[in-house]
C-alpha cells in the first residue's frame, strides 16, 4: 500500500495543475489517470488560450479570469504557448450592435483590442474571406494541451510526487464515513494498487459524477459535447473567431502544422459513448468556410469530440451555462472540482489547493503564477528545423519522427501504448493519421521487448479501430482515398482481421 | 492541337487496363494506353487474388451476390484468362504458380495467412500452415518489416539479420540485381548453418531477376526459399506491373505515361477523343472505342465529394451506396463498408449502365458491387474483366 497526503483523480489540465501546485507547496500527492495525460476534454479541445474576448459579452467574470490566466500562461509557459494573436472577424450580415457590446465588454474587463479595416486584416491573414467588414485584434494564443500537462507533471516528478497513468480507480476506500484512499487497477494487467491519503480530489472532468458515486456522493453535471475538425495544414497564423454570439463552428485555431476548427455544442448522457454526426462536420466546415473560404476545399484529416463538464443548469442551450468552475466539498474527505476551461486550469488548481491547505491548516502561498513551468529548457518550440537535421530512420514521414525519438520515449516512459508516443512526438498526427507509422512503432516496441508480438498485433488492431472512429466522419476526397489505401494495406496485404 | 487516331484508347495502367489493351492489340488493333502515373498494382502484393473469401474460386464466386460483376463472366472464360496470364508471365521470366480453381495461402509480414490464388514463383514455397519450420532473414534498418510479428505465430521459426548497406525496400532490391552482392549474400547465408527447412525473406530479392535469384539461393542452400510481401513500396507488385506492361508493348500497344486525361470530345452517342495533358500543349487522342480501367478510389477512377461520388474521366453515372453516413459502418473490421460497393454498374457487355455513349467499356476495380477487400477480388478479377471488356469491345468494332 502507498501512503500520501492527497490523491488526485484525473490527469487532465486541472489534475496536472493541482499536482504542480501541491508540489510547489510541498504537499506529497499521487495522481491517477485511467488513460494517458490529457486524454479527456483537455486533449480534445481547440488548444485555444482564450484572451477572454469570447466571453466578454456573455460572461464577464469568466472573461476576466481568462484574460488574467492568458497573461500568466504566456509568461510561465512560453514553450507550450504560441503567441498567435487572434482576430474577431465581422462578416456581412453580422450584427453591428454585438460589435459595440463586444468592444465595451473587452474595455470594461481590460482586454486590449484594436480595430482593423478589412484591407489590413487581409494583410495579416490573406486566407480570410475578402468580403469581411472588419476585424478586431485580441491577444488570443494557441496552446499545446499535451505538452502543458506534461510540463505541469514535470514539477510534480521533480518534487517526488507520484503518478499512475492507465490506472482506473475502481473503488474509493472508506472508513467511518470518511474517504481514506482508493484502489486503482492497472488497465493492462488488472493489478490493483491501494493508495491511502488524507484528502481525495476528484478532477475527472466528464467522469466526475461517476467517480463521486464510488464514494456515495453525487455531482450533477451537464455534459456538453463539442466536435472539431483538423485540416492537414495551417490556413491561418492567427486565431480566427467570428464576431457574433457564440455559435457552431466559429473558432479556427492554428496549432503546429495544422488548424483546428469547431465547435458544436450538444448535450450528451454518457461521456464514453460519443459519436459525431456527419451534419456536425458539415456545419463546422461550412461555418469555418465563411471566415476562411479555403476550408471548403482543404483536406480534413480527422474529426473528434470532447465532453465539457458543465455545472448543472436548467438552461437548455449549453452555451449559456457558465464556464466558471466550482469546488464541491463532499464533507467526507473528498472534493470534486468541476466546470472551468483549459485557459483557467491554473486558477482552478490554485483555488483547489488553497482549500486543501486550509483543511490541513497549513499556510503557504501559491507560486504557480510566478514560476515558469519546469522542463521547458529541453523543448525548442516547434522544432521542425531540428527534426529536419536528422533525416535518418524516419518512421513517421508526415511529422518527421525518427526511430530514435520513438525509442527515447519508450525508454523514458516505459509505455506500452502507442498513443503515449503520439502525444509526446506527434507520431501519427499528420495526413495519414498513423496509417504507416503505427505498424512501425509497434514493431519497434516489440524489438525493445516492451510488447510481445501478440500484444503488438492486438494494439495494432485496437489502434486501427480507434483511428477509424476518429477519421470516419471526415472521409471524402483525398482523405477517403488514403483511408482506402490504409485499409488495403492492413486488411489486404497484412491480412489483419478482427480475430486473426 | 495535334491529333492522333487509334482504334482503341485504354485509360488506366493497372492489371485490368493492360490486360484489355494487350488482348485488343494482339487482335491487330491500334491501341494506346494513357495513364496519369504508376498504377496501384505497384502497391500490391503481386499475388493474383481471384475470390479469396470463403470457398475455392468456382464455389466462392457462385456464392457472391447476384449484382456482382463476376456473374457476367463464365467459369470457362475466367479459367482461360488466368491461364493466359500464367503463359504471359512465364514467357517474361516471372512465372506464377497455382491454378484458377484452388486458393492457396501466402504468409504475411505480421504472421497471418493471406488467401490468394496464383502467386509469383518467389512465393511458391510460402508455408501453408503455422507448423512449418522457417528461417526468416531480414535486413538491418528495414523499417517496414519486423520478423517479431511472424515469430509469434510460427512456432518453429528463427531469424537472422543481414546488413545490405541500405535500408529501403527499393535500395536492397537494386543491390540484389548485382551478382557480386548476391554472391556475398549467399556466402553469408551458407555460413549461418540454417537448420529450418525453408528460408523466408521480405520481398526485396531483386526486381526483374527475382525468379532466378530465388532459384539460385534455393540451389545453393538446398531448400525452398520464399518471399513475404511487404507494405508499399512493393517489389512483387512492381514486377507484376512490369510483366503486364512489357506484354502489352510486345503486342504493339503504345503507352502515354504520366499524361492524365483532362477532357473528352463527344458527338451524339460516341466519344470521339480524350484530351490529355502533355508537355507543352494538350493533345487529343482519337479512337473508335474506349476502355475505362482507372480503378477505384486509390487508383483515382472514383472520387468522393462530401455529398456524392463521381467518375473522373467521363463523369459516368456512379452507383453511390447511400448517403455519406452509409459509406462506412462503425465496425472497422466488419468488411461491410458500403463504400466497397461504389462504382460503375455495367451490362453483360461491360458497358456502363445509363451511359449516353455506345463506345465505352469498363473493367477492373472501378466496377460497382465488387467489394474487392471483403470478397478478395483482386488482380484475378481485374484480369478476367479486362479480357471480357476487350472481347465486347472487339465485337463492337467488328
Amino acid at each position: 500500500m502507498i501512503k500520501t497526503d492527497v490523491i488526485i483523480i484525473g490527469g487532465g489540465a486541472t489534475g496536472c495543475g493541482i499536482a504542480r501546485d501541491l508540489a510547489l507547496r510541498g504537499i506529497p500527492h499521487c495522481l491517477i489517470e485511467k488513460g494517458d495525460l490529457a486524454a479527456g476534454a483537455t486533449g480534445a479541445c481547440h488548444g485555444l488560450l482564450h484572451s477572454g474576448g469570447r466571453y466578454a459579452v456573455s460572461d464577464p467574470v469568466a472573461a476576466k479570469e481568462c484574460y488574467d490566466e492568458n497573461r500568466i500562461l504566456r509568461r510561465i509557459g512560453e514553450k507550450c504557448v504560441e503567441r498567435t494573436g487572434g482576430l474577431f472577424v465581422r462578416l456581412p450580415g453580422d450584427s453591428k450592435m454585438f460589435r459595440e457590446r463586444f468592444l465595451r465588454g473587452c474595455d470594461d474587463i481590460g482586454i486590449p483590442t484594436e480595430i482593423l479595416s478589412s484591407t489590413r486584416a487581409l494583410e495579416l491573414v490573406p486566407n480570410l474571406n475578402p468580403a469581411l467588414e472588419e476585424a478586431i485584434v485580441v491577444p488570443d494564443c494557441s496552446i499545446d494541451p499535451f505538452r502543458l500537462c506534461l510540463l505541469n507533471m514535470k514539477t510534480s516528478q521533480i518534487k517526488g510526487g507520484l503518478s499512475f497513468t492507465r490506472h482506473r480507480v475502481v473503488e474509493i476506500v472508506r472508513s467511518h464515513g470518511r474517504c481514506i484512499g482508493v484502489k486503482a487497477a492497472d488497465v493492462y494487467t488488472g493489478e490493483i494498487k491501494e493508495i491511502h491519503a488524507n484528502i481525495l480530489v476528484n478532477a475527472s472532468g466528464a467522469w466526475t459524477d461517476r467517480v463521486a458515486r464510488l464514494a456515495g456522493c453525487e455531482v450533477p453535471l451537464t455534459l456538453s459535447k463539442g466536435s472539431l475538425v483538423i485540416t492537414n495544414h495551417r490556413l491561418t497564423d492567427m486565431v480566427i473567431n467570428r464576431l457574433r454570439p457564440a455559435s457552431d463552428g466559429d473558432i479556427i485555431v492554428p496549432n503546429e502544422a495544422v488548424c483546428l476548427a469547431g465547435t458544436t455544442s450538444l448535450l450528451v448522457e454518457d461521456p464514453d459513448r460519443i459519436g459525431i454526426e456527419p451534419a456536425e462536420v458539415d456545419t463546422i466546415i461550412g461555418e469555418a468556410g465563411r471566415m476562411i473560404p479555403h476550408f471548403n476545399s482543404t483536406r480534413i484529416i480527422r474529426a473528434f469530440s470532447g465532453v465539457r463538464p458543465l455545472l448543472k443548469s436548467q438552461k437548455l442551450d449549453s452555451r449559456e451555462i457558465s464556464r466558471g468552475f466550482q469546488i464541491i466539498d463532499h464533507q467526507n474527505g473528498l472534493y470534486s472540482i468541476v466546470g472551468g476551461k483549459l485557459t483557467t486550469f491554473r486558477l482552478m488548481a490554485e483555488k483547489m489547493v488553497d482549500t486543501i491547505m486550509a483543511a490541513f491548516n497549513l499556510k503557504r502561498d501559491c507560486e504557480t503564477a510566478e514560476r515558469p513551468l519546469d522542463g521547458q529548457e529541453e523543448l525548442s518550440g516547434y522544432p521542425l528545423n531540428k527534426r529536419l537535421a536528422d533525416m535518418k530512420n524516419i518512421v513517421c514521414e508526415c511529422e518527421l519522427v525518427t526511430r530514435g525519438d520513438v525509442e527515447r520515449i519508450i525508454e523514458q516512459t516505459g509505455t506500452r501504448h502507442v498513443g503515449d508516443i503520439s502525444h509526446r512526438t506527434r507520431l501519427g498526427m499528420g495526413p495519414c493519421q498513423g496509417g504507416f507509422c503505427t505498424f512501425r512503432a509497434l514493431g519497434i516496441m516489440h524489438d525493445m521487448d516492451i510488447l510481445t508480438a501478440e500484444q503488438s498485433v492486438q494494439s495494432l488492431r485496437e489502434f486501427l479501430e480507434r483511428r477509424f472512429r476518429g477519421i470516419r466522419y471526415a472521409l471524402w476526397g483525398d482523405q477517403l482515398r488514403e483511408e482506402q489505401l490504409v485499409e488495403y494495406i492492413y486488411l489486404g496485404i497484412l491480412a489483419l482481421g478482427k480475430h486473426s | 492541337m495535334s491529333v492522333i487516331a487509334y482504334d482503341v484508347i485504354v485509360i488506366g495502367a493497372g492489371a485490368a487496363g493492360l490486360t484489355a489493351g494487350a488482348r485488343l492489340a494482339s487482335e491487330g488493333l491500334r491501341v494506346a494506353l494513357v495513364t496519369a502515373g504508376e498504377p496501384t498494382a505497384c502497391l500490391s502484393t503481386g499475388c493474383i487474388d481471384v475470390c479469396s473469401a470463403g470457398k475455392n474460386p468456382p464455389g466462392g464466386i457462385a456464392d457472391l451476390p447476384e449484382s456482382h460483376p463476376y456473374h457476367r463472366i463464365s467459369a470457362t472464360a475466367l479459367r482461360e484468362s488466368l491461364r493466359n496470364f500464367q503463359t504471359i508471365a512465364a514467357d517474361l521470366n516471372m512465372p506464377y504458380t497455382g491454378d484458377a480453381d484452388r486458393n492457396r495461402l501466402v504468409l504475411s509480414a505480421i504472421g497471418t495467412f493471406k488467401t490468394s490464388c496464383l502467386v509469383p514463383v518467389t512465393m511458391r514455397s510460402s508455408p501453408q500452415s503455422a507448423e512449418e519450420k522457417v528461417h526468416i532473414v531480414t535486413f538491418a534498418g528495414l523499417k517496414d518489416f519486423y520478423p517479431g510479428y511472424i515469430l509469434a505465430r510460427l512456432e518453429n521459426a528463427a531469424f537472422s539479420t543481414y546488413d545490405a548497406g541500405v535500408s529501403t525496400t527499393m535500395g536492397i532490391a537494386a543491390n540484389f540485381e548485382d551478382d557480386t552482392f548476391l554472391e556475398a549474400f549467399i556466402l553469408w547465408l551458407e555460413k549461418l548453418n540454417i537448420r529450418e527447412n525453408k528460408i523466408a525473406f521480405p520481398a526485396v530479392l531483386g526486381l526483374e531477376s527475382a525468379a532466378s535469384i530465388v532459384d539460385k539461393i534455393e540451389k545453393r542452400l538446398e531448400r525452398p526459399v520464399f518471399e513475404i510481401p511487404t507494405i508499399p513500396p512493393s517489389m512483387p507488385g512492381r514486377r507484376l506491373f512490369n510483366v503486364l506492361k512489357d506484354h502489352f508493348r510486345r503486342q504493339g500497344g503504345i503507352i502515354y505515361w504520366g499524361w492524365p486525361v483532362i477532357g473528352v470530345e463527344k458527338a451524339d452517342r460516341q466519344i470521339e477523343a480524350v484530351r490529355v495533358e502533355s508537355q507543352g500543349r494538350p493533345m487529343s487522342l482519337n479512337a473508335r472505342a474506349f476502355i475505362l480501367a482507372t480503378g477505384s478510389f486509390v487508383g483515382g477512377g472514383l472520387w468522393a465529394r462530401r455529398e456524392t461520388i463521381v467518375e473522373k474521366v467521363f463523369d459516368l453515372p456512379v452507383f453511390v451506396p447511400g448517403d455519406r453516413d452509409d459509406w462506412f459502418v462503425q465496425d472497422y473490421f466488419s468488411g461491410n463498408h458500403g463504400i466497397g460497393r461504389a462504382g460503375i454498374a455495367v451490362d453483360a457487355a461491360f458497358r456502363p449502365d445509363g451511359c449516353p455513349w455506345d463506345n465505352i467499356f469498363t473493367c477492373g476495380a472501378i466496377l460497382a458491387h465488387v467489394e474487392a477487400l471483403k470478397n478478395g477480388c483482386g488482380h484475378g478479377f481485374a484480369i478476367a474483366t479486362g479480357e471480357a471488356a476487350a472481347r465486347s469491345c472487339l465485337e463492337y468494332l467488328r
